[in-house]
């Protein structure tokens, strides 16, 4: 953080940034110049610095979401020159570090695009879609008695290792700013494999699916071209089989349930 | 419970997936059309093509068919507009800049375009040969007739490429619509998705290339040889004998 005015070694950058004051506000492209910056910083330690430098000189910091900044929350995330989460593969932008970038580059920092995620302010997003989605059946209802015995309730090796990959999901959204389309299919697939692969999540698994891909249109978002941008862009590389999945559970829920 | 199946048919997964069967009624379509024109190399002057057509056209069941073929392709159209239409409201506001690192290629986000160019074709194609009025020499000597002409041999191929690229991206997307992928099957699938689009676009372009290279001077001296012969051709014929040229023959 004090590297702020200290244009001695470090990196130079050019920060294209998308500022809006609000939700109301149309929003613009700003350009900020920033120099030593270490190659060694995350790249939310840079905007720290920019945020510092702004605040010092009496102007608005760069709103941003964070809160773990280590890869775990799903907190982060923007489009850095495109890229969901930036440039690296299986990368949050919290774990993303300048490294990747180039002395001297210029960036374009936006705010992850989508009608189910509206702008609040500059980066940050409304993303409570993705809680309503899992408000409508993305767990599993159980008392919560004392502990059962382990392997009482027996699972497949493989099925706990797809629902494991699928539980993965950091619910960042970058499977819907990365589709053409800002589908949320990746994210809830993820939960559909997640819990319907497993034993406890049997009594409800039709339901589930039914109510999630409801409410995930109900929000605005799109419908799967099979793009596969969302996989790509993914941080912990959820792989597209979960959108497979979440159609057939969907479409045998939709042929088969009763009630 | 018919508001259920209602739902699921007008979801968005839903109506993936009605696309998905479409998509794969029509490639059987497709196959069959194409395994039909290709009796046009069988070498007898277009006979064994005419005779085709006529058992096709003299079947009753055929405007059954034809509602039916007409109903696939009108789901498919509608469902696909309706699908890109939605698809853009989902993101008002556009990235400044965009990378792709998906599996997206340009048969990926031309659908709609390699789309609507196979509609437009298909317009074209059907007047051709199932409005317009039956030649006394018959179906084949009106196929040779068009791809005579430059402009019409192209038209065909432009209809014929769009739909290879659409196939290429359609056919594994299809199977990931209907929820059928496998780390086994899958990289099967995409590589038979390719063959097929790479085949029935090639297979479809055989005519016209066929009439270009090999036989504009055939094309005259077959007209007589195949003649009027099919009682069926009146000399305007809208009834059903015109009106039938074919199932096989036309929508592609
Ligand atoms: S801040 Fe928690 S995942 Fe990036």
């Amino acid at each position: 953080m004090s590297a702020d005015h200290a244009p001695s070694s470090g990196m130079r950058l050019t920060l294209n940034i998308w500022r809006q004051s609000g939700p109301a506000d149309a929003g613009r492209m700003e350009t900020y110049h920033l120099d030593g910056i270490s190659p060694d910083m995350s790249f939310l330690e840079m905007l720290d610095v920019l945020n510092v430098r702004l605040e010092r000189e009496g102007r608005e910091p760069v709103a941003f979401d964070h809160d773990c900044r280590e890869g775990i929350c799903g907190s982060c995330g923007v489009m850095i020159d495109g890229n969901a989460h930036g440039p690296e593969a299986e990368t949050a932008t919290c774990q993303l570090h300048m490294r990747s970038f180039a002395d001297g580059a210029a960036l374009t920092i936006e705010p992850f695009r989508a009608k189910g995620f509206p702008v609040l302010k500059d980066l940050v997003l409304d993303r409570s879609a993705f809680d309503r989605i899992i408000a409508a059946g993305g767990f599993i209802s159980a008392n919560t008695g004392c502990a059962v015995d382990a392997n009482s309730t027996p699972v497949a090796k493989s099925d706990a290792e797809l629902s494991m990959d699928a539980a993965q999901c950091i619910g960042c959204g970058a499977c819907v700013a990365a589709c053409p389309n800002a589908a949320a299919m990746l994210f809830v697939g993820a939960k559909i494999a997640h819990l319907g692969l497993l034993p406890q999540g049997q009594p409800e698994r039709s339901k589930r699916v039914l109510a999630m891909a409801r409410q995930m249109e109900a929000e605005g978002f799109g419908s799967c071209s099979n793009y596969y941008e969302c996989e790509a862009a993914c941080p912990k590389a959820i792989s597209v089989e979960n959108i497979a999945r979440l159609n057939r559970d969907y479409l045998r829920a939709g042929l088969t349930t009763r009630d | 419970m018919n508001n259920r199946l209602f739902a699921l048919a007008t979801s968005s997964i839903g109506r993936k997936a009605l696309m998905a069967l479409t998509g794969l009624g029509l490639i059987g379509f497709l196959v069959v059309h194409l395994a039909g024109n290709l009796t046009l190399l069988a070498g007898s002057d277009g006979a064994a093509f005419n005779s085709y057509a006529r058992t096709i056209e003299s079947n009753p069941l055929l405007p059954l068919a034809e509602v039916g073929l007409a109903a696939l392709f009108l789901a498919h159209i509608v469902l696909g507009i309706r699908q890109a239409a939605g698809n853009r409201e989902a993101r008002p506001v556009g990235y400044r800049q965009f990378q792709s690192h998906g599996n997206r290629k340009v048969s990926t986000s031309s659908m709609l375009v390699t789309g609507l160019i196979v509609l437009v074709f298909l317009v074209v194609h059907i007047s051709d040969f199932r409005l317009a009025a039956r030649h006394p020499q018959g179906l084949a000597y009106m196929v040779h007739e068009r791809m005579r002409q430059p402009l019409g041999a192209a038209v065909y191929l432009l209809g014929v490429g769009a739909l290879g690229v659409h196939l290429w991206h359609a056919f594994q997307s299809l199977f990931q619509s209907l929820g059928l992928r496998h780390p086994r099957y899958s990289p099967l699938i995409d590589k038979a998705g390719r063959g097929l689009a790479v085949l029935l676009a090639l297979g479809f372009a055989v005519l016209p290339v066929y009439t270009w290279v090999a036989s504009p001077a055939k094309a005259a001296a077959k007209a007589p040889a195949e003649s009027t012969s099919s009682a069926v051709s009146g000399p305007h014929d809208s009834s059903p004998a015109a009106a039938t040229p074919s199932v096989t023959k036309e929508p592609r």
